[in-house]
């Protein structure tokens, strides 16, 4: 992976390059460069395939990471080319014309996330939430426990110990 | 043709001896893949209930439960976790933050059932076909949610703290205490195994939260001895913190120093005063020994509004942690402000008054409703060994009161010291700094009964004892003090082969062909004290019941005499929290003698 890193670095501004395993990488490149990087690996190296595309919400940072995982299929390798982009609002190139089915990505991660990415087609229908009004759920600030508080009905006989109360109990129950 | 085309069709068949990569009976046999993450498995056995899986669970789909056949002990609530299908997303973050590893996923994921309910279960408990499964998910190595580490406490280098008193240990500052209390997960199994089940989760948390006001006015709910115990305290909660079992447990001591460190005096002893009663009750309590256990019973009582007289012995209140406990581990200064704010709750304390001597114990019994004996272990045990009457043969409790008087005496270069406790520790480390002072060097043997890894001191006293060039020697019995015309010059020991017999009873068995001769001027002996109870006079020794020579007391710490309470090392022992323990619920058993009664006249 060295060797194409290195041939990358000649025409594009990367990051570091981790290597997790000798048949799978990741580099990390500007929102603006996205589409030129792809292209670039699609054409000229051999990078043919959409593996996938998803998220990483990292709140504390306010960002979104994207992560485009390539394949080349005769190499037998992948490549996972990371972006950073502003939490909010959250907004993105689409590649829908480079690869049809990233309009599917796009659309789950528009429902997932409530990233954006303007012209993808079908981008604002549901996906697999139907009707959903709330937070986008994949968001780390979606409160998941508040929700299925609010939407679920508590299974009758449930209950549940505190720890310290409960050894109070068991083994010094006198004591104030 | 190439030869590769004349042998494809034998490398072809060579796939016939390898394992199928096809499903042979796809509807009925689909196993998940190795690391699924499939249907919860507990091992119950390492499972200590500390719910920090229903903690972080965010579909509240886990409830702690109570087990038929799991006992509550210390550091297991005896409690499990049980799992409700209904809500769980097998997210796996309850895998993932498990205190011991005990919870994991197996890689089966069908289960079918007409009984809804019994998606509700108790993985390890209600036995399932994949409790014993190899594969599934396991948190992955290296992967934490919760600090391993104990953040390192910064202390004086042994060459800068070997020949002074200065205390060793410096406290954390903001940044570092916070650190370390983000690692608790407020479980609380550590505050049943406190003897004084102090609130420890909910003082830790004002660290985070930075409210150190709160979180001294929780430390003084159970404990008016924070400055001492954050300080010496020997922390059995931290033997049950839930994050020994894949780290370090949590600096429990060390954070509740740092939480008493922060608040001024003055604003300390308006907290302590929250809630006290200001109306006098009438009733008259003597508190005989102004230690940890006296002194908690006397804050406790003066704070509810009744008279409290303690009487000291020695010239200043505090009794083992003044006099016992070596500067560089308590400043004086840190005990004299606990004891300031005990003080400042009306507790009159009479130092220099000897109850036997300057007052005797019946007039004590007239002039008050109840009485606390709480007189501590001030006589050293001696060894009887040949020589020991010899005059450089001490006591260690003797000892240690005299360097605490500030008395200057002339240290041989020599010395030699017996026992392998806290104790023995503590006057050797003092000696050694007075050496050290004296001659520019050490020459202390400790020589100790039992074995290196059965001694009774905590390790880091071994430790810290060894680095500041105190020799430390297991396995020796004391044979004989050697004297030559009149004049102490070292001690005889033999190899201790074994310290209890069969049944673990006490009898040192030696091996009388090793025996080793240590130069000493000076012989300390540190294996034990006694009470002195002379004052108690005739009729009253009579008249209580005793265990052996001690005093028996109930649950209450009640004697046999109605108006006469006990607590304290006399009693009980081994530490400063048990006493302090002790203090409370004599108060508390006090009080309720006192509720319906009214007041004697005095
Ligand atoms: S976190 Fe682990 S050890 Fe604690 S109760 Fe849950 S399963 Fe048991
Ligand atoms: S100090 Fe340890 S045992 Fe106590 S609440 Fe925190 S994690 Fe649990």
């Amino acid at each position: 992976m060295r060797d194409l890193y290195d041939r990358l670095k000649t025409a594009f501004p990367l990051g570091e390059l981790t290597e997790q395993r000798p048949d799978l990488a990741f580099v990390t490149v500007a929102k603006e460069q996205l589409r030129s990087l792809l292209l670039h690996l699609r054409d000229q190296e051999g990078f043919t395939h959409l593996v996938l595309l998803t998220a990483v919400d990292w709140l504390e940072e306010g960002n979104f990471q994207l992560t485009y995982l390539m394949n080349n299929r005769l190499a037998c390798r992948d490549l996972g080319v990371r972006v950073m982009l502003p939490r909010d609002p959250a907004s993105m190139d689409s590649i829908h014309d480079l690869w049809p089915t990233a309009a599917t990505y796009q659309r789950e991660l528009r429902e997932m996330f409530g990233i954006d990415f303007p012209g993808s087609p079908r981008v604002d229908e549901d996906f697999i939430l139907e009707g959903w009004i709330r937070t986008p759920p994949y968001r780390r600030d979606f409160d998941t426990l508040k929700f299925s508080d609010e939407v679920f009905a508590p299974r009758p006989g449930r209950a549940s110990s505190d720890p310290t109360e409960f050894m109070k109990q068991q083994l010094y129950p006198d004591k104030t | 043709m190439s030869l590769s085309d004349v042998l494809s069709p034998f490398s072809a068949w060579k796939n016939l001896f390898r394992d199928p990569v096809t499903i042979p009976d796809p509807l009925n046999d689909r196993p998940g893949a190795p690391r699924y993450r499939g249907f919860h498995q507990n091992d119950i056995e390492k499972c200590i209930g500390c719910g920090t899986c229903e903690a972080i669970c965010q579909n509240a789909a886990i409830d702690m439960v109570a087990v038929a056949e799991i006992a509550t002990k210390p550091g297991d609530s005896g409690l499990r976790p049980r799992i409700d299908y209904g809500r769980c997303c097998w997210c796996a973050l309850c895998v993932d933050v498990c205190m011991t590893s005990s919870l994991s996923m197996s890689n089966e994921y069908k289960w079918v059932d007409h009984d809804p309910d019994a998606f509700c279960f108790i993985p390890g408990v209600d036995l399932k076909h994949w409790d014993s499964s190899e594969l599934g998910y396991r948190r992955p190595e290296g992967h934490r949610l919760t600090g391993i580490e104990r953040v390192a406490m910064g202390e004086l280098e042994p060459e800068v703290r070997a020949d002074s008193f200065v205390e060793i240990v410096a406290g954390y500052d903001l940044e570092q205490a916070k650190l370390e209390a983000d690692r608790c997960v407020s479980c609380g199994l550590c505050v049943a195994t406190c003897p004084t089940h102090m609130a420890v989760p909910e003082y830790i948390a004002t660290i985070r939260d930075g409210d150190y006001e709160q979180g001294v006015r929780l430390l003084y709910q159970t404990n008016p001895f924070s400055n001492v115990c954050g300080r010496v305290c020997t922390h059995r909660c931290e033997t049950s913190c839930a994050a020994r079992h894949e780290g370090d447990p949590i600096a429990i001591r060390w954070l509740k120093r740092h939480i008493i460190d922060q608040v001024t005096h003055d604003r300390i002893k308006q907290i302590a005063a929250e809630g006290r009663v200001s109306k006098p009750s009438g009733h008259q309590v003597a508190i005989i020994g102004a230690g940890p256990a006296g002194l908690t019973a006397a804050f406790d009582l003066a704070k509810a509004g009744h008279g409290v007289t303690v009487f000291e012995a020695l010239p200043a209140p505090g009794g083992m942690m003044r006099y016992g406990i070596p500067e560089y581990r308590l400043p004086y200064d840190k005990l004299d402000e606990d004891v300031d704010v005990i003080r400042s709750m009306g507790v009159e304390i009479r130092c220099n008054t000897r109850v036997g001597e300057d007052i005797s114990i019946d007039q004590l019994r007239e002039q008050h409703d109840t009485v606390l004996l709480s007189i501590g272990l001030h006589q050293g045990r001696s060894t009887r060994i040949p020589g020991s009457e010899h005059e450089d043969v001490v006591s260690a409790v003797e000892l240690l009161r005299r360097i605490t008087f500030g008395e200057r005496f002339d240290v041989p270069t020599t010395v030699a010291v017996i026992g392998g406790g806290n104790v023995a520790m503590d006057i050797a480390r003092s000696l050694a700094r007075m050496q050290r002072q004296q001659h520019g060097q050490v020459g202390v043997t400790l020589v100790a009964l039992e074995a290196e890894d059965l001694m009774l001191a905590d390790r880091e006293e071994i430790d810290e004892a060894r680095e500041e060039g105190v020799v430390i020697i297991p396995s020796r019995g004391p044979r004989q003090c050697l004297i030559e015309r009149d004049a102490l010059t070292g001690l005889e020991t033999v190899h201790c082969v074994s310290v209890f017999d069969d049944q673990g009873r006490f009898a040192p068995n030696y091996d009388d062909s090793d025996i080793q001769i240590h130069d000493a001027g000076l012989i300390v002996e540190a294996i034990g004290q006694a009470a002195d109870h002379a004052f108690l006079g005739e009729s009253l020794t009579e008249a209580l019941e005793w265990e052996r020579n001690r005093i028996r007391i109930d649950a209450d710490g009640r004697t046999s005499e109605s108006w006469l309470w006990a607590a304290g090392d006399a009693v009980q022992g081994p530490d400063v929290i048990t006493a302090v323990a002790a203090g409370h619920r004599i108060a508390a058993s006090m009080m309720e003698a006192f509720a319906g009664t009214s007041a004697q006249t005095h």
